[in-house]
């Protein structure tokens, strides 16, 4: 963990005016976004409301056109050396676990390791276990993800990027993919790693989890941050009409 | 997923039954069964008759050829020399045969996957193409020289593939990659040129390489005749395998790359470790048919004038008495393709059953 960052000074991420457009497709607008370091944000909205273009622009697998999105204190440009040193910061979990396929587990966890971090194969492996350990799935390190279950590759994803020790996770609809019984496995690990202090933006509608680990809800719709508010606040309390209807209709079920 | 079952399957048919109701269910199965059996059998026999009952197996016994009807091995036992070795100098022959040997050993190796770093495929590569030089070229170690033209027959048949595939294979790659830059100059040109080449028959670009380049090409720039050959055939080769890996490349989801971007490796990383071995996995069959076309389309070369082991084998019964045995020639040299090729696929089924590990 960042010892030279005093935990609630920085800001892990900020975001000012930001503005995207997919071709005519405004889909992000005006975003303001300030991220503390060690904060735990949720964003919730209905579907295509571009929550996970938000998060996809933090790790920069999007562009943004219009503001300014700065991570851990490095401007987000075209600059390519800025954008490897960001993306080797940001860890990011995928709706879809995006585990390479012909890989098995360990190495799908020493990739990075070995290839970025230029750690030795023994250094990398023994690492990659650790994180194994703490996803505790580390019996199956010699499978190849096409023989483990959604919840055990989503944990397999987590202790990938754990690897490349982030100082910020994002996570785009991390359980989404997974069968009912599986989430719970996914959601245990990511709120051990809450506990421990990892900054994190996860994009779900896991809303037990939110009033657990979140320092703040964030609700979009049509590519606006319509409302902002701490757990007990925002599902207990919500101010705008738009949240009210997406928070009915997501607790129905 | 694999749990044991716990009733046990029906217990099967014994064969007899089974085969009774495949092949003879109605009468008309029985006749049909029967009339197929026979021609089958007799068909069988005959071909075994021809080949080995009533066949003549040595030079010596070409008389005996006359007096029967079966094959005349005779002719592979006086004229083979010349299939394998074409008009390479008679008492240099071992140099071929060494050669030969060297270069399938290189080939078998590549074929191991603990040779898949760069580093050891590179050394292999360097090694088994060196050694075929000195023992086919000569000059130095006391051997005598013996120039391209004259290397020939099964020797150059292997040589040519073998420098095609390993020129072609890292070529057709980078086209790959080119085709999908991100630079739409770059894409577009690639694009152009994998277009223009695959919309020309090999035998164009072989004869532009051996007979037009002269002209074009400053005489320094030019090199032995068989290089330009090989070196036209490669490109031609590279640009139907680049479409194959390309296809590969496309059908990886970009979840993928995505994934190894936020790990935080650069573009060659993620080129090599996580799309190229999935593109491979992807499009292994049409990868393989690439190979087995090229085994087979090096005996184009003849045309611009040179010896492969087809050529070769026309030569071989192409003088005195053995001018009436061209069907044993053939099928001999049909055996020498057979193989190769057979060998070929048979690894690219081996490689497809390794590579589906994991996969469901
Ligand atoms: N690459 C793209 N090209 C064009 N439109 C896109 C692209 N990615 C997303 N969109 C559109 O942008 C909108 C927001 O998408 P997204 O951020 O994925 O929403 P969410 O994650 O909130 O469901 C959607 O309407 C989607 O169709
Ligand atoms: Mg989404």
């Amino acid at each position: 963990m960042p010892e030279e960052v005093k935990p609630g000074s920085v800001a892990a991420v900020t975001m000012t005016g930001v503005n995207k457009w997919f071709g005519d497709f405004h889909v992000l607008k005006e975003i303001d976004l300030s991220v503390a370091d060690g904060e735990k944000v949720v964003i919730c909205g209905p579907s295509g409301s571009g929550k996970s273009t938000l998060i996809r622009c933090i790790c920069k697998l999007e562009d943004h056109q219009k503001g300014s999105i700065n991570v851990l204190g490095t401007e987000l440009n075209d600059d390519i050396a800025n954008i490897d040193e960001i993306r080797r910061e940001v860890g990011m979990v995928f709706q879809q676990f995006n585990l390479f396929p012909h890989m098995t587990v360990l190495e799908n966890c020493t990739l990075a390791l070995t290839l970025v971090r230029k750690k030795s194969r023994r250094e990398a492996e023994s690492i990659a276990m650790g994180f194994l350990e703490k996803v505790r799935i580390p019996e199956q390190s010699d499978k190849y993800p096409g023989e483990l279950s959604g919840g055990q590759q989503q944990r397999v994803a987590i202790a990938r990027s754990l690897c490349m020790n982030p100082e910020i996770l994002l996570f785009d609809e991390p359980t989404s993919a997974l069968d009912p019984e599986m989430i719970s496995e996914v959601l245990d690990v990511m709120v051990s790693l809450a506990e421990e202090g990892m900054t994190m933006i996860c994009v779900t509608h896991e809303m037990g989890f939110a009033r657990r680990v979140a320092d703040r809800v964030i609700f979009m719709d049509q590519g606006e941050i319509v409302e902002q508010n701490d757990p007990v606040t925002f599902f207990d309390h919500p101010g705008n009409e738009r949240t009210k209807l997406f928070l009915s209709q997501i607790l129905q079920h | 997923m694999h749990s044991a079952p716990s009733y046990s399957a029906p217990p099967r048919e014994p064969l007899s039954n089974r085969l009774k109701s495949l092949f003879f269910n109605s009468p008309l199965d029985a006749l049909v069964t029967l009339v197929c059996l026979f021609v089958f059998s007799y068909l069988i026999y005959s071909i075994v008759d021809w080949a080995f009952l009533s066949s003549v197996w040595r030079a010596e016994d070409e008389a005996t050829c006359r007096e029967t009807d079966g094959a005349c091995w005779s002719v592979i036992d006086a004229r083979h020399r010349i299939i394998f070795f074409g008009l390479f100098p008679y008492e240099e022959h071992w140099r071929s045969t060494v050669a030969c040997v060297v270069m399938i050993l290189t080939m078998i190796a590549s074929c191991v996957s603990w040779f898949w770093t760069t580093v050891r495929l590179g050394v292999l590569w360097i090694a088994g193409f060196g050694l075929f030089y000195i023992l086919m070229h000569g000059g130095i170690f006391g051997l005598s020289v013996i120039t391209p033209e004259r290397w020939g027959g099964l020797a150059l048949t292997i040589f040519i593939f073998a420098a095609v595939s390993i020129i072609g294979m890292p070529l057709s790659v980078l086209l790959a990659l080119g085709r999908r830059s991100k630079l739409p100059v770059i894409a577009r040109l690639i694009g152009l040129l994998i277009d223009f080449v695959r919309s020309l028959p090999l035998l164009t670009i072989l004869f532009t390489a051996a007979v037009i380049t002269p002209f074009l090409l400053p005489g320094w720039l030019l090199g032995d005749k068989l290089y330009r050959v090989i070196a036209g055939f490669a490109l031609f080769f590279a640009c139907y395998q680049a479409e194959n890996i390309r296809a590969g490349l496309q059908s990886i989801p970009s979840g993928q790359d995505e994934a190894g971007l936020t790990l935080g490796l650069n573009y060659w990383q993620r080129v090599s470790r996580i799309q190229l071995p999935q593109a491979f996995r992807n499009s292994l069959p049409a990868i393989v048919n690439q190979f087995v076309i090229t085994f087979k389309e090096t005996s184009i070369v003849t045309i611009v004038g040179f010896f492969e082991i087809l050529a070769s084998g026309a030569a071989a019964y192409g003088t005195g008495v053995w001018t009436v045995h061209y069907i044993e020639v053939y099928v001999f040299i049909g055996l020498i393709y057979f193989i190769f090729v057979f060998s070929l696929s048979r690894y690219g089924a081996h490689l497809e059953k390794k590579l589906r590990v994991g996969h469901a």
